[in-house]
């Protein structure tokens, strides 16, 4: 990968080495699925249930976001969500709500950096 | 029966049951090299795909956590099925619970492997498995053919054993100007009495096989007969008939002789029945001068089938008799008295046994 663009998804937050492995080396499948991630609609559906206040969606939806940014490498959000879901999972609804913010704010900066960096 | 070319191409796709297009999107990248590859988003579909195809799957990559329908009750499913002995599955989970993984294993999950998956583990672990299930399958089919194999062997061993049976008493039945047939009838004889009468009570198939086997050697002490007694055209004299009778002891001692026929089920059959063919319900019979139900069933029917063959063939000593004849005579007792159990069991079937000589002369 160039390195000028490899450098740019590190920043943010993408641990290139890591997912390309994942690829097999596939530079192709990796900007499709990055592409994909962006109509990925996991977060909405989070952002939703949390507002409604449906712990079981919210469960559900933290965890594929969860499986999803593993696997795009994506450090920080599957960290944050491996810690949300493990809160919906014990019972702690309200901090696992009070992690939204977090969240929103990593997943904004990664569509928000994959549109700029796809786009060019 | 299926070679290893046919398992490879009939068998060789991998189903990956996940909800998340990436998820399947990498999974299916990373096998795509190895298998075909199917997608189904949710447990439902990826279960029905299995049903009506089941012979197609080499391996399931399953989610947990699925609308629908979820990776355990999937599991669920398809071990009431009977199915997760046939296609190893595997749990690809970003989290398992401990309760999700015992309950995985306690339903025969062949492994749990955690998402984000590393490449080269999900890569070996699942070659290995269905490698594994490969090789068990052609293992399964080389015992299956080997088994048939000795079965068709021993089969031929039998029947080759039957053959020189058949031939020795053959052989022996020339000599008093017999006929291969009369063997072969005697024993069509004996066991069709003994298969559908009530005469063949408590014997089962293969018992009653043997008998007919012992029945093929019922004459084999006739070899010990010297050929001016054995072949004399008209009435033996006293003498004569006493020698004659000698030929009942002589073929139980000679069987006796052989070590390899002891050893067969069929021998305390043939050795009974070469003695005891001309005892009589009477008493009256030789050797032994057994009595009555003192002589065994299968005796009893090899002298009854003996004397009716007799009858109905021509003989050095007289022409055939005609059917009609042949029935009176052993109605009336003219051949030796018999079981009155017996001859009404003979008489039931006294048609079919008829068309035995229909036929041959046909």
């Amino acid at each position: 990968m160039e390195p000028a663009r490899k450098s740019r998804l590190e920043e943010i937050g993408i641990d290139v080495d890591s997912v390309l492995d994942r690829f097999m080396g596939n530079e192709g499948i990796l900007t499709r699925f990055l592409k994909k991630f962006l109509d990925d609609a996991n977060y909405e559906k989070l952002k939703d249930a949390v507002e409604k206040g449906d712990a079981e969606a919210a469960l559900t939806a933290s965890h594929t976001l969860k499986g999803v940014s593993g696997n795009l490498s994506m450090n920080r959000l599957y960290e944050l969500t491996t810690r949300q879901v493990q809160l919906f999972r014990e019972g702690k609804e309200a901090e696992a709500r009070g992690m939204m913010d977090e969240i929103t704010e990593t997943y904004q900066g990664l569509i928000q950096g994959i549109k700029e960096i796809l786009g060019d | 029966m299926m070679n290893d070319t046919e398992l490879y191409f009939t068998q060789n796709t991998i189903l990956i049951v996940d909800d998340d297009e990436i998820n399947r999107g990498i999974l299916d990248n990373l096998f795509s090299a190895f298998y075909e590859v199917e997608e189904a988003e949710n447990g439902e579909i990826g279960l029905s795909m299995i049903q009506e195809n089941q012979e197609k799957y080499c391996a399931v990559l399953l989610d947990v956590v699925m609308p629908v329908m979820d990776g355990l009750e999937v599991l669920r499913r398809l071990k009431a099925r009977g199915l997760l002995e046939k296609i190893p599955v595997f749990l690809i989970t970003a989290e398992a619970s401990d309760s999700t993984m015992k309950e995985a294993y306690r339903l025969g999950v062949m492994d749990v492997i955690s998402k984000p998956v590393i490449p080269y583990i999900v890569i070996r672990r699942i070659n290995s498995v269905v490698e594994l299930f490969r090789a068990r399958k052609r293992l399964g089919n080389v015992v299956e053919q080997q088994q048939s194999k000795l079965l068709a062997q021993a089969e031929k061993i039998i029947s080759l054993n039957q053959g020189m049976i058949e031939s020795l008493s053959t052989a022996i039945e020339f000599r008093s100007g017999e006929s291969g047939e009369h063997v072969r009838r005697i024993r069509e004889i004996t066991e069709y009495i003994l298969k559908h009468t009530e005469f063949g009570e408590g014997l089962n198939e293969e018992q009653i096989r043997q008998i007919g086997l012992g029945a093929i050697m019922h004459d084999v002490g006739k070899i010990a007969i010297p050929d001016a007694i054995l072949n004399k055209p008209g009435r033996l004299t006293a003498e004569e008939f006493e020698v004659m009778k000698t030929h009942t002891l002589q073929g139980a001692a000679l069987l006796e002789k052989i070590p390899q026929l002891r050893e067969q089920e069929a021998y305390i059959y043939a050795y009974d029945i070469a003695r005891h063919h001309h005892e009589r319900f009477d008493g009256r019979g030789y050797p032994d001068g057994l009595k009555g139900e003192e002589i065994t069933p299968w005796a009893q029917v090899v002298s009854i089938a003996d004397v009716y063959d007799a009858l109905s063939c021509k003989r050095v000593y007289k022409d055939a008799f005609s059917r009609e004849t042949v029935v009176e005579m052993i109605r009336d007792g003219q051949c030796g008295t018999f079981n009155p159990r017996l001859l009404d069991c003979f008489f039931s079937v006294e048609e079919q046994l008829y068309q035995l000589y229909e036929k041959k002369e046909k």
